[in-house]
């Protein structure tokens, strides 16, 4: 599933983001070799800086698998700003229709070692129709994306052919890079679509999101080195020894505490609802107290 | 979409609230604003259609210091939809009251940055179901984008400073494709000739049109001519 991060959710997001900058940090300065700043294992340039979109790719326990990054044409981006190499000095696209896309990588070692050849190819055609539906929904016709000459093959390898380039390729790190266009138009969705055999809705509802981010979180504080957050988290996480109904009063609680925004909360409520049968339903209402929101009318609808 | 160009409009205090409304005419919104900031000129701009008691409301309240619709937009790079914002309490805070002056809350912020850190935000509203409201946003929103830039760039590009800086600096390649233009090639023509696709002629051409502060490529051709950028065939 496909989850949209930007200056409006970000906050909602951090694990996530810290996840996508250290793929970023093992793609970009490991495997192509450019020349990125890395921090703490992690991959941030100034236009993380300036609220760019993200479009993040997820494996059904939340695991970050594949990235990308859009920022408008009209303002400071890549081409113009970083990238002028491939462009031979000449100014750069820009309009208000067409955005760049960048940093795109997939975690090709984390879905090799589950042993599917199709994994790769699916992530990475999942990301691309991510990046395409999102730019069309925002009225976007055209994107501009910065690959290496192995990325163009494949594109084109999945119905999914650049229409054009711009400027020409140049040596970067390990490799070297080129500017390809790709259209927003239906066409071009549904060629991706087919080739993958992607059906229905990519994105994940944010809420959703936020809900399966708590869990995950939950999870790695309960040391759970395999869970399942499609399945019963409660069974998986109580049948393991270690982690008594005191620990999960006490997780409860903390993250009801911690909740700052109306999102933290719901998803805080939502956690101590999965869970209400194992911490015994008079308890939850009484940890719902403790943290001072049991008034609400939203927790008490959640509780019923 | 038949808007005129900004250049057409004479200069006047009216200039940009008259073309806030053909916005709205043209899109069917009720209501339009723009906003936008220029930390070069260190200037803010603010053009709006609403009536005047919401103005004067709006203004005696110090609504645009917490309305989300500006502080929460200029940090995305898609159009807002206002829904997105519903859970904001400042956004509960400004449209609890909108409605009382005729205000509804569909709507939708579309945010343009420009290269030197200006940035600006088309606001457009319509008090209709939700249902409309979708459909409209579907049907409008690939047009609204150059739209938006356009009028922001015309603001901006009120500004002598700013107007200095956005010298449109075209690429060789969007020259040569606004000079076939002007020479009466079609765009698969030009495509032919320079071994390119069709749609990389048309991501140049909308590249020329922004650049040149145009909504549509003859007014590119023509602005292009008079600045001397292309030659008239």
């Amino acid at each position: 599933m496909i989850i949209i991060v930007d200056g409006l959710n970000k906050h909602l997001f951090q694990p996530l983001l810290d996840d996508m900058f250290r793929l970023r940090a093992r793609v970009f300065a490991g495997r192509l070799g450019w020349d990125v700043n890395i921090k703490n294992e992690m991959e941030i340039d100034q236009f993380d800086a300036m609220d760019p979109g993200y479009i993040i790719g997820v494996d059904e326990n939340m695991n970050v698998i594949s990235c990308a990054r859009v920022l408008q044409t009209t303002g400071p981006h890549m081409l113009s700003d970083v990238f002028d190499a491939i462009l031979c000095g000449e100014a750069p696209v820009r309009s208000a229709s067409i955005w760049e896309s960048t940093r795109f990588c997939v975690d090709t070692k984390r879905l090799q070692d589950r042993g599917s050849k199709t994994a790769v190819s699916r992530a990475t055609s999942e990301l691309m129709l991510g990046i395409l539906e999102y730019a069309q929904e925002s009225g976007i016709t055209d994107i501009i994306t910065v690959i290496d000459p192995i990325m163009d093959r494949v594109l084109k390898r999945s119905n999914n052919a650049p229409h054009g380039y711009v400027g020409q390729t140049v040596p970067m790190g390990k490799v070297k890079a080129l500017a390809a266009l790709l259209d927003c138009t239906d066409e071009r969705i549904a060629r991706v679509r087919d080739f993958a055999d992607i059906k229905g809705d990519i994105f994940m509802d944010e809420d959703e999101a936020v809900l399966k981010l708590e869990k995950r979180a939950y999870a790695q504080e309960m040391s759970l080195a395999d869970f399942n957050l499609a399945g019963d988290l409660s069974d998986q996480i109580t049948s393991k020894p270690g982690a008594s109904t005191g620990d999960l009063q006490q997780y409860c609680l903390d993250q009801l505490a911690k909740a700052e925004t109306e999102a933290d909360v719901n998803a805080a409520l939502a956690l101590l609802d999965m869970l209400k049968e194992k911490i015994g339903a008079d308890d939850v209402e009484k940890l719902v107290r403790l943290a001072g929101h049991g008034s609400t009318p939203r927790s008490e609808a959640r509780l019923v | 979409m038949d808007l005129h160009s900004l250049h057409d409009i004479p200069h006047s205090e009216e200039r940009f609230t008259g073309y806030l409304k053909e916005i709205c005419e043209t899109f069917e919104f009720d209501d339009a604003a723009y906003a936008g900031i220029n930390p070069v000129g260190g200037t803010m701009h603010a053009i709006v259609t609403y009536n005047e008691d919401w103005q004067n409301h709006y203004q005696e309240n110090g609504l645009h210091l917490i309305d989300p619709t500006l502080h929460s937009a200029m940090r995305s790079v898609a159009p807002v939809d206002w829904s997105r914002l519903g859970r904001n309490a400042n956004f509960r805070k400004v449209f609890d009251t909108a409605r009382d002056f005729g205000i509804g809350e569909f709507g939708m912020t579309v945010p343009i940055r420009g290269p030197y850190g200006e940035f600006g935000m088309l606001s457009v509203t319509r008090d209709c179901d939700a249902a409309t409201w979708k459909k409209l946003k579907r049907n409008v929103i690939a047009d609204i984008q150059p739209v938006a830039a356009h009028i922001h760039d015309h603001v901006m590009g009120s500004e002598p400073l700013t107007k200095f800086l956005h010298h449109p600096n075209l690429s060789r390649r969007e020259k040569e494709i606004l000079q076939w233009i002007a020479a009466g090639k079609s765009q698969q023509d030009i495509a032919d000739i320079l071994c390119i696709s069709s749609r990389t002629v048309e991501v140049h051409l909308r590249s020329a049109r922004q650049k040149l502060f145009a909504l549509t490529t003859a007014q590119a051709v023509g602005r292009a001519i008079g600045m001397s950028i292309i030659y008239p065939s």
